[in-house]
């Protein structure tokens, strides 16, 4: 079975979200303030974080950045800010993704968590590059000249999206998709801010990529490799 | 011209030393010519004088010369003419020119060759006796006084000139009676008034300059603090109520500066107050919009969780359920859209440009609309001139205008076919929403936009939406610096036009779709 934390200040929406997803088959570690996250967190590690961002005791920004110290766990922010600001914000402390309170379906939910928890690009095995990054799918790592760069999940999930399929020109929507399981938005927030969380881990110079371009007015692609 | 014209009405500086320096020229006009008119004439007087005493000198040596030679030779009184008309010649101190005229009475002057009685008639200097007035001969003729007369001169060889005719009446020996004139040049006199008319002038504008100076350096010091004030007005009307005036003195202009300043205190103090209040507002909203949010997320899961189990409850039970999800979905929507009008009037609304293709957009925006209207009926065409329009702006907000616009329509369409037009130009792209229904009242066009206004109150609100979809749309718009318009009639139906700038933020230049639709009556 897989382990959900679901961190959040109010009991009943708490609750609610342990019903929704025990009846999708899902674990659930109820806490509900910031500072007893960690010590949960480090007793029982879950496969995924829920985590509201106005908690009592520690700050879910906070939160998220202590956690992600120290695992790659995946967390998905749960909040009641929507503006872009609050967004960039969470992401920016590590989160994977953000869904704004009201969301709209508990299914909608229960299929982020799920896409969030799947291994992505199932499809693809062995070994990829692209520009002198080489990606071992299977074992979960990028090198760069027998140097690993660690990456989150979600961050190692995009690149891979890419490389895949070098020189294809992913739309964010596309992306959305693909990578966050999203079934249709236009809030390309969320793929802006990790375009640049994961050049500035892989690229040289994140000013001048060379791994992941940009489309202006069409989205991304990987760098078509060179000679080697 | 115009320009000194501008300048002298738009600075009080200009005003006052202009004005001034005018009065001060009237003035140094006056006092000058007054002083001049009182030193030429000293001048003149005495000239004059001098001048006639040394012709009554003359005259008296003439004839006391010709006295003593009485009953001499014709030769030595020849002798004594001319010594005498050489000594009345000669030019003493400061003297400019001195010449005679000699004639004898009677006679035309002309030389004569009588030897018995020798006619002496003669001139220097090359005088034009012609020019010489009639007057004062006739004068001089007829009195025994030295007569004098002011006049012109002509000479033969020479400019001419103003002179001083002095004239008596001479006997000489032998001869008989004439006429002695002395004639006194008046260039020396000439000279020294124009000197001092020049100087009279240079002071006048020496002061002039000074006085025009002097009333810039006053000026500036009632001006500057004026001025000051001014910039600092401007400041407050841009918004920056931080600027205040210095106040160095005790005087006018420091209680102006003083009186100024509290103004701006009281301004400042009152717009704080305001902006707190609306701030507080704005918060509330906020906040309570916020607060909303998490109790409707549980309801939200929990009523999903009731209704996915629904077919296992009695009929009552199961419509209840579609009824509060139902509700649920328009009670959120409508917190959505508080909370986007709360961001508009607390003006934090951002906008987040991306480059995006507009037709691509507005076809989505259709599949959502329909879909969510559950309204396979109305049939919707697209009409635009090219295959992609790519624009730069805020793809959430365009996309929520279009929704909001399709939405209306699909309201108020009553199954008739909407037609969208789409033309881009270089700087802006429209996009018209036609539909053939309700249609607008030509009164209810300026209403339209407001919040929570529906054309027609006792109307039932059949789709549900919140009454704040046209009204935001317009903000959406105006955000980019765009424009939405409306157009409708009664039966004819209603016609939405959004204009935006092609790059977000820049101005637009005009309207590439006009409201009122072609294919209406133009001239009703």
């Amino acid at each position: 079975m897989t382990l959900v934390m679901v961190v959040d200040d109010d009991q009943d929406l708490a609750e609610m979200l342990g019903i929704v997803l025990t009846g999708a088959g899902i674990d659930v570690d109820l806490v509900s303030r910031g500072d007893e996250v960690l010590d949960v967190f480090r007793n029982n590690p879950p496969d995924l974080v829920l985590l509201d961002v106005m908690l009592p005791g520690l700050d879910g920004i906070e939160v998220c950045k202590l956690i992600r110290a120290e695992s790659m766990v995946p967390i998905v922010m749960l909040s009641a800010k929507g503006d872009t600001n609050d967004i960039v914000k969470g992401l920016e402390a590590g989160a994977d993704d953000y869904i704004v309170k009201p969301f709209r379906h508990p299914s909608e939910l229960i299929a982020r968590i799920r896409t969030r928890l799947r291994r992505t690009n199932a499809d693809v095995m062995g070994l990829l590059t692209i520009g002198d990054l080489s990606i071992d799918v299977t074992a979960h790592e990028v090198s760069r000249g027998g140097r690993k760069i660690a990456l989150t999940r979600l961050e190692f999930d995009l690149l891979v999206a890419l490389a895949k399929e070098p020189g294809r020109v992913f739309t964010r929507d596309a992306l959305l998709g693909e990578v966050w399981g999203y079934r249709h938005s236009t809030d390309t927030r969320l793929v802006n801010v990790h375009v640049q969380r994961l050049r500035s881990k892989v690229e040289h110079d994140p000013e001048h990529p060379e791994i992941i371009m940009t489309v202006r007015g069409v989205g991304y692609k990987a760098g078509v490799m060179g000679g080697s | 011209m115009n320009r000194f014209a501008n300048r002298l009405r738009n600075s009080l500086a200009s005003k006052v030393i202009v004005s001034t320096v005018l009065l001060s020229l009237a003035v140094v006009w006056l006092t000058g010519s007054a002083l001049y008119s009182q030193l030429s004439d000293g001048v003149r007087e005495v000239n004059l004088e001098s001048s006639l005493a040394e012709a009554r000198s003359s005259f008296f040596n003439a004839q006391y010369q010709f006295l003593l030679i009485e009953g001499e030779k014709s030769s030595v009184i020849t002798k004594a003419v001319q010594e005498v008309i050489i000594s009345s010649t000669e030019i003493s101190l400061n003297q400019d020119r001195k010449s005679i005229f000699l004639n004898r009475f009677g006679t035309p002057f002309r030389f004569s060759l009588n030897i018995e009685s020798p006619d002496y008639s003669t001139t220097t200097d090359g005088l034009d006796i012609s020019s010489f007035p009639e007057e004062l001969r006739e004068k001089v003729r007829s009195s025994d006084l030295v007569e004098y007369q002011y006049s012109k001169m002509q000479y033969k060889d020479r400019k001419d000139a103003n002179v001083l005719i002095a004239g008596r009446k001479i006997e000489i020996p032998k001869s008989g009676k004439y006429e002695m004139y002395l004639v006194y040049s008046l260039n020396n006199q000439n000279r020294t008034l124009t000197i001092i008319k020049n100087a009279l002038l240079l002071t006048g504008f020496a002061l002039l300059f000074l006085i025009g100076l002097i009333t810039w350096l006053v000026v500036r010091q009632v001006v500057k603090p004026v001025r000051e004030a001014a910039t600092i007005a401007q400041k407050f009307t841009q918004g920056d109520f931080s600027q205040r005036m210095r106040v160095e003195s005790s005087d006018e202009i420091a209680t102006l500066g003083t009186a100024f300043n509290e103004m701006a205190l009281s301004l400042e103090s009152q717009i704080s107050r305001l902006e707190n209040l609306s701030r507080v507002q704005q918060r509330f909203v906020s906040d309570v919009s916020h607060e909303l949010r998490t109790p409707l997320t549980t309801l939200r899961m929990a009523s999903e969780v009731i209704y996915s189990q629904k077919d296992s409850f009695d009929p009552t039970i199961t419509r209840s359920s579609e009824l509060l999800v139902a509700q649920l979905d328009r009670f959120e929507r409508l917190l959505e859209d508080l909370l986007e009008v709360s961001r508009f009037d607390a003006e934090v609304a951002v906008l987040e440009p991306v480059d995006f293709e507009l037709i691509g957009l507005i076809e989505r925006c259709i599949e959502d609309v329909r879909a969510s209207a559950h309204d396979h009926v109305i049939s919707i065409t697209i009409d635009h001139e090219t295959e992609n329009v790519m624009i730069k702006a805020d793809i959430r907000r365009v996309e929520r205008i279009m929704r909001n616009l399709l939405s209306n329509a699909f309201d108020h369409a009553e199954e008739k076919p909407i037609h969208i037009t789409v033309v881009s130009t270089r700087t802006e792209v429209a996009v018209g929403v036609r539909d053939f229904g309700t249609g607008i009242e030509f009164s209810a066009l300026s209403r339209i936009f407001d919040r929570f206004w529906r054309a027609d109150p006792s109307r039932a609100r059949v789709r549900g939406g919140t009454g704040l979809g046209l009204s935001i749309a317009l903000e959406d718009a105006r955000l980019h610096n765009g424009e939405l318009d409306a157009w409708g009639e009664p039966g004819q139906g209603a016609h939405f036009v959004l204009t935006l700038p092609r790059i977000a933020g820049e101005q637009i230049g005009g309207r590439p779709i006009r409201p009122q639709p072609e294919d209406y009556p133009q001239n009703l």
